[in-house]
């Protein structure tokens, strides 16, 4: 296993990513978001945001850390900048259960399903409703379909997808972990999306 | 990026706590005591309701730091500072309001000892397999390190440092796992690995009082401080809770009658070891762990007297992976003797093919002095920590002294049912390690936050630091002095 490491895509339309740490605590701007990822096991979540967090570092850089909770900033074009706090939670079938615990507060969810899977598009239904019913009211809900590249094996149909998110009010997107095809999109999307402090 | 070793915030970072008491003393200060104490004995006349208890400290302790932001002896001070200055506040008032809040209500006290009960039955018999824990990331040996960490969480008081003993624990986990993804060559570690780690540790620790001090933490760490990396290792263990409250045979992966079978046997073997104990009833306030303590060393004859049953079971199952000792209490054959053990192990290996792999561990064994820089150092210590800690757990497992063993391999085992040294015992196998007297606090500490020396600085600080002496400066007219009770 493991994700594939071809080069990770760079971010577009303007929005640039920074180093999280460089950022100041204290900037009126800054956005702390929590993110959780939620979708049947293998359908590619720790790959996303490995290939979200790591695609904007230093491919030479040797640091490596566990990628359990990873947090990456983004600076939108309104100089605001998002600070992602991702939080993993384990995919197994016996930890299911637990996962109410690791979205309450979130500020996001992206929901994720394997185009070549229609098992975990229904699952990724599920999680969408468990987030209506046990979310905080204003989630950012996005639905996302990964392995983008597997298109010849598709059969989740781009259609089915794209009006199921549209009736439950959700961003979708197709995007590759593998290819790092819409990853950044993906991010940039969800920071656009979330509600801005009321300025003070 | 973070998840490196000081992204916990201020939960971990060294706190300068006797600067706090210096200034509460300052003549400046006096409105800010006046109020502190004035709190503390209105709270403490009230009745325990744990919902009001955590929402009035929650809305002191912010209306405090506001305060402090403008006024002397504050005022003016970086952000930095503030923050320290509220971290000692929170330390004081909860280290004074502790005996009132912590597991003051019966329901809390009740978990408590579910909880407990139901660990030392699990960790009888669980296994990594039964929570996912794959191969390549099993390593019981050193989990014992993260084990310790968690089992300190009662010699503290304040929130944030029984807080710190979480992280600290989650944080040696997340060093193990890493090494262990780079030496098989995998992805960095996330939740799928983390978690059933962490609720395997949690179980083989056991720690007294386990619900009543995440409660604890919940509702008196101050909620601006528990964010970020901290709140997602310390949601884990709440999860790693709610998961063991849950375990049924198919959370494991078993035959629910199988599970029935292992938890009624465990449960026979604990209760003869503890035949002798009456169960402490676990008022939950004051010393619930000096009584613990204390309830412990008297059970140590008992102990003492089935020490050697218990143990070669007990650190059998932990440490010999491959072993044949069963868990449903059968007889166990005699112990081979170390030397006895390492030349058979090292017959097996000269025929082994794989040979290669089972050294990919220890990168350096082949290494030449000449090969090594300066940044080898760390993995170097790390891996001869390791090394050791798994030696001298099989020496304790085998029943030999590690001291001895070069000189005298093959010391019969049933000398150390006569031996005087519980705490060693107690510490490979047995939750109760908790249960050191202050005097071996320090020491006690020396050993595993070795193993990270930032963690090390920290935790030294933290514990050279006793709250008893700073408090005795305020003492005259403190209201209520737990420690003296
Ligand atoms: N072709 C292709 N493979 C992918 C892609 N994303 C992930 N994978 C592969 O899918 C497998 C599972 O990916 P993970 O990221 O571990 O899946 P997960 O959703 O985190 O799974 P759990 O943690 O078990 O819930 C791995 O073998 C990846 O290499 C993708 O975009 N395209
Ligand atoms: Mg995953």
């Amino acid at each position: 296993m493991g994700c594939s490491s071809s080069v990770p895509a760079r971010s577009t339309g303007g929005l640039n990513t920074i180093n999280s740490d460089a950022s100041s605590a204290t900037d009126s701007k800054e956005l702390r978001a929590k993110l959780v990822l939620l979708g049947d096991s293998g359908v590619g979540k720790s790959c996303i945001v490995l290939r979200f967090v790591r695609g904007q570092f230093d491919p030479t850089s040797k640091v490596t850390v566990g990628a359990s909770f990873l947090s990456q900033t983004l600076a939108l074009e309104d100089s605001t900048i998002v600070k992602f706090e991702i939080w993993d939670t384990a995919g197994q079938e016996r930890y299911a259960a637990l996962a109410p615990l690791y979205y309450r507060g979130a500020a996001a969810a992206i929901v994720v399903y394997d185009i070549t899977s229609p098992e975990s598009f229904s699952k990724a239904q599920y999680w969408v409703k468990e987030l209506q019913k046990h979310g905080s009211p204003g989630i950012v809900m996005v639905l996302v379909g990964n392995k983008a590249d597997l298109h010849e094996n598709r059969s989740v149909s781009l259609q089915d997808a794209k009006e199921y998110a549209e009736k439950n009010n959700m961003f979708f997107i197709e995007t590759s972990a593998k290819t790092a095809d819409n990853i950044n999109q993906l991010f940039e999307e969800i920071a656009k999306r979330l509600p801005r402090p009321t300025e003070s | 990026m973070e998840g490196g070793g000081d992204s916990f915030g201020s939960s971990t970072a060294p706190l300068a706590w006797h600067d706090f008491l210096e200034r509460m003393r300052q003549p400046s200060a006096a409105e800010f005591v006046k109020s502190i104490k004035s709190f503390i004995v209105t709270f403490s006349n009230r009745a325990p309701d744990p919902e009001k208890d955590s929402a009035a400290v929650q809305e002191f302790l912010e209306n405090m730091e506001g305060a402090f932001r403008a006024h002397t002896p504050w005022a003016g001070s970086s952000e930095e500072e503030l923050e320290s200055a509220g971290e000692g506040l929170e330390k004081y008032v909860m280290t004074k309001l502790f005996n009132r809040v912590f597991a003051s209500v019966p329901e809390d006290v009740k978990s408590d000892e579910e909880l407990f009960e139901k660990m030392s039955l699990l960790q009888q018999f669980i296994r990594p397999e039964n929570l996912d824990i794959k191969p390549e990331y099993q390593n019981e040996t050193s989990w014992l390190l993260a084990q310790k960490e968690l089992q300190k969480i009662n010699m503290y008081k304040a929130p944030r440092d029984k807080l710190a003993c979480v992280l600290n624990c989650c944080k040696v986990i997340n060093n193990l796992l890493l090494n262990a993804s780079v030496v098989s060559n995998e992805n960095p570690p996330g939740a799928d690995e983390f978690l059933p780690v962490l609720i395997y540790v949690t179980i083989k620790a056991n720690p007294p009082q386990l619900h009543s001090n995440l409660l604890y933490i919940q509702r008196y760490r101050r909620q601006t401080r528990l964010v970020s990396e901290a709140q997602y290792f310390f949601t884990n263990i709440l999860s790693a809770e709610s998961f063991i409250w849950n375990i049924d045979g198919e959370s494991l992966s078993m035959n629910e009658l199988d599970f029935q079978r292992k938890m009624d046997s465990a449960r026979e073997r604990l209760l003869g070891l503890s035949a002798d104990s009456e169960n402490q009833d676990n008022q939950a306030n004051l010393d619930a762990q000096d009584r613990k303590s204390e309830n412990l060393k008297a059970n140590r004859n008992s102990d003492a007297r089935l020490s050697m049953k218990d143990h070669v079971q007990g650190s059998g199952q932990d440490m010999r992976r491959d072993s044949d000792v069963t868990v449903d209490g059968k007889p166990v054959e005699r112990v081979q003797s170390i030397s006895d053990i390492e030349k058979k192990g090292a017959a097996e290996l000269l025929n082994d093919d794989e040979l290669n792999k089972k050294f990919q561990e220890y990168p350096f064994l082949f290494a030449r002095a000449g090969d090594l820089t300066i940044a080898d150092v760390e993995s170097l210590l790390n891996s001869y920590k390791q090394l050791v800690l798994r030696y001298v757990a099989l020496a304790q497992g085998m029943g030999v002294s590690p001291e001895t063993t070069l000189a005298q391999s093959s010391q019969p085992p049933s000398d150390l049912v006569g031996s005087e040294e519980p705490e060693n015992v107690n510490d490979n196998e047995k939750s109760e390690g908790i249960s050191k007297t202050s005097d071996d606090v320090i020491s006690e500490n020396d050993r595993p936050e070795a193993l990270d020396i930032k963690t090390s600085e920290k935790m030294t600080q933290k514990t050279a630091v006793d709250p008893n002496d700073d408090l005795e400066a305020l003492k005259d007219e403190a209201p209520c002095q737990p420690e003296n009770a």
